[in-house]
């Protein structure tokens, strides 16, 4: 059963008088511990998709279903709280807190405070290799070191729904394998769903499957 | 604990959290200086009659304030103590005079005089000297406020009062009145033969003690009916008017307010501005709090905490520049009055305009689109 869909999504912004279609209909599906790669040029409404798929943007019309709930302009900001985790393409870290504060301050958003977020915040960071880093701040951290804290800021919790915004653009091409492949080991041992939305073909190499889209609908 | 995103935040950048606390410290010194001053120069207005143990003031009518006293019959002082619920009542000088200086100047005093100085408690800083002395012969005792303007004198020491010789035979400390002319403590018959066009068989104010058990308002009532000339206030209404009359015919209440105006006017734009700033470059982070499931009121939590936290520190550090800075006004003669209350006050006022500033950034966090975090 799929954790994530939509159907016949399409998302179109008024400018001056003229409305502008970004996404045509799309109909699109995850399954629970899947890796999709989303792949198109730009312009072509990857990054629009992808924040109606994280719940930042509404449809303009049709339905997105996550955990079998159907998204409303109400239920966004719990939905992203429970059922979502981000990684952007700038990190978006915040520069005041260390790398392992960063993770622990996610999870008090989401609700886990005092000492279960530090230990689920300590599990994280040392997932993805950061425990004798954990006390740095972002920066005295190198791009791919910021990069594996977003990744555990984003795993932390019990999200099973993973987006990730050109994961590599900002990390040199070996610094961002070793992201992407530790990034897939974490998600399929956690049984998250992952979804990248790259212009990186590295991307490919650990996606279960590649979803293409171009002019606002997929092909 | 969670982790403090607002503390961590705000100390992050040191530079910007100086300029905001300084902002807030300027403000708040402010509002402690100007009304701590004030405070300080009503407190002079009234110091005599705070300190006279007199429970009603008898004074001539219309008489504008301690100072500006007006002569009137020393007889009436017998219809006073005839007066039911009276347990005694004097005849009180309040009255300018010239005193010739060694020098050659004139300079003004300002004489109280009474026949006994221990029965009204007053005044109260002797440090050199003994009040019952003044009975004795041509004597005065002056506070040593005169010492500015009269130049150095000690007990032994002359001086020509209205053409007459005195002899100074004690100091008093802290005994001011509102017009900065220092004050003389002299025996009431002396007073009178000093200037005796004016005082010859007159008083200026009748004080009044009352019994134990009397009803202030009958007697007042009563002493109203044996002087219908006259006013009579409780020393409560007559310390207010006193003060009342030079906060409006100088205009200092009004400078008091514009300047406490000005000074959280300029508070309140320092942190607005600062905050917003702060808020406009953290804009990506308010994003990112959103994009991982916070709402606006998690960041109007982070900007309410730092607003408050800048307040505190810059009501601390203005506070304590305030508090450093009454030494160095009482060496200019400016008394510095900071009650508890207003410490209280003033905190409660810091916290206030740091939240109102907070108010501008609670407006531009509302309208945060979490998109900007896909942005590049």
């Amino acid at each position: 059963m799929s954790i994530l869909h939509t159907r016949r999504v399409e998302k179109s912004f008024q400018e001056g008088r003229e409305t502008i279609s970004v996404l045509r209909g799309i109909d699109f599906n995850v399954e629970r511990g899947e890796i999709v790669s989303l792949e198109g040029p730009s312009g072509s409404g990857k990054t629009t998709f992808l924040s109606i798929l994280g719940c930042i943007l509404t449809p303009t019309s049709g339905e997105v279903v996550i955990e079998g709930n159907a998204v409303s302009e109400k239920s966004l900001a719990d939905i992203r709280k429970r059922s979502l985790g981000f990684v952007f393409q700038q990190f978006n870290l915040f520069p005041s807190l260390t790398a392992i504060e960063n993770v622990e301050y996610a999870l008090n958003v989401k609700g886990l405070r005092n000492k279960d977020a530090r230990i689920e915040a300590q599990r994280v960071i040392e997932a993805v290799g950061l425990g004798d880093r954990q006390n740095f701040l972002p920066r005295d951290l190198s791009g791919g070191q910021k990069q594996r804290v977003a990744i555990a800021r984003a795993l932390a919790g019990t999200a099973p729904i993973l987006l990730a915004d050109e994961p590599t653009a900002n990390l040199d091409s070996q610094v961002g394998t070793q992201v992407l492949e530790m990034f897939r080991a974490l998600a399929k041992q956690e049984n998250r769903a992952l979804v990248i939305v790259t212009h990186d073909p590295k991307v490919r190499t650990i996606a279960d499957r590649v979803v293409k889209i171009q002019d606002g609908a997929l092909v | 604990m969670s982790v403090d995103l607002a503390t961590k935040s705000l100390l992050h950048d040191k530079l910007r959290f100086f300029i905001t606390v300084s902002g807030v410290a300027f403000a708040v010194t402010l509002v402690f200086v100007q009304v701590g001053l004030f405070l300080g120069l009503m407190d002079n207005a009234s110091l005599t009659i705070d300190q006279i143990d007199a429970d009603l003031w008898v004074t001539s009518r219309n008489t504008p304030n301690v100072d500006f006293a007006h002569a009137f019959p020393e007889t009436y002082v017998k219809r006073v103590r005839s007066t039911p619920g009276v347990a005694r009542a004097d005849n009180l000088i309040v009255w300018f005079m010239n005193v010739n200086l060694p020098s050659g100047a004139i300079e003004g005093t300002e004489v109280y005089a009474l026949e006994s100085f221990a029965h009204w408690n007053f005044p109260q800083g002797v440090v050199e000297g003994d009040l019952a002395d003044l009975r004795r012969g041509p004597y005065m005792v002056l506070d040593d406020s005169a010492k500015k303007r009269w130049g150095h004198f000690a007990p032994g020491d002359y001086r020509e009062v209205l053409g007459r010789r005195l002899k100074i035979i004690g100091r008093t400390v802290d005994a001011k009145s509102f017009t900065t002319t220092p004050l003389t403590f002299m025996d009431y018959r002396l007073a009178q033969s000093l200037n005796e066009s004016d005082l010859r068989g007159n008083t200026t104010y009748i004080l009044v003690k009352l019994a134990p058990g009397a009803d202030a308002e009958a007697v007042r009532a009563e002493i109203t009916k044996r002087l219908p000339y006259n006013d009579v206030f409780t020393k409560r209404e007559w310390a207010e008017r006193s003060r009342t009359y030079w906060i409006d015919s100088t205009g200092l209440g009004l400078n008091m307010y514009i300047t406490v105006f000005l000074g959280c006017l300029v508070g309140i734009v320092v942190v607005a501005q600062t905050l917003y700033t702060s808020t406009m470059e953290h804009i990506r982070e308010f994003g990112t709090v959103k994009a991982i499931g916070g709402g606006n009121g998690d960041i109007y939590r982070i900007l309410g905490k730092q607003a408050m936290i800048a307040a505190i520190a810059g009501f601390a550090l203005g506070a304590l520049q305030a508090f450093a800075l009454r030494p160095v006004m009482a060496k200019i003669d400016l008394k510095l009055i900071i009650p508890m209350e207003l410490y209280v006050l003033v905190l409660l006022g810091a916290i206030a305009l740091c939240l109102s500033a907070a108010v501008i950034s609670f407006r531009k966090v509302a309208t945060i689109d979490p998109a900007l975090v896909f942005r590049t």
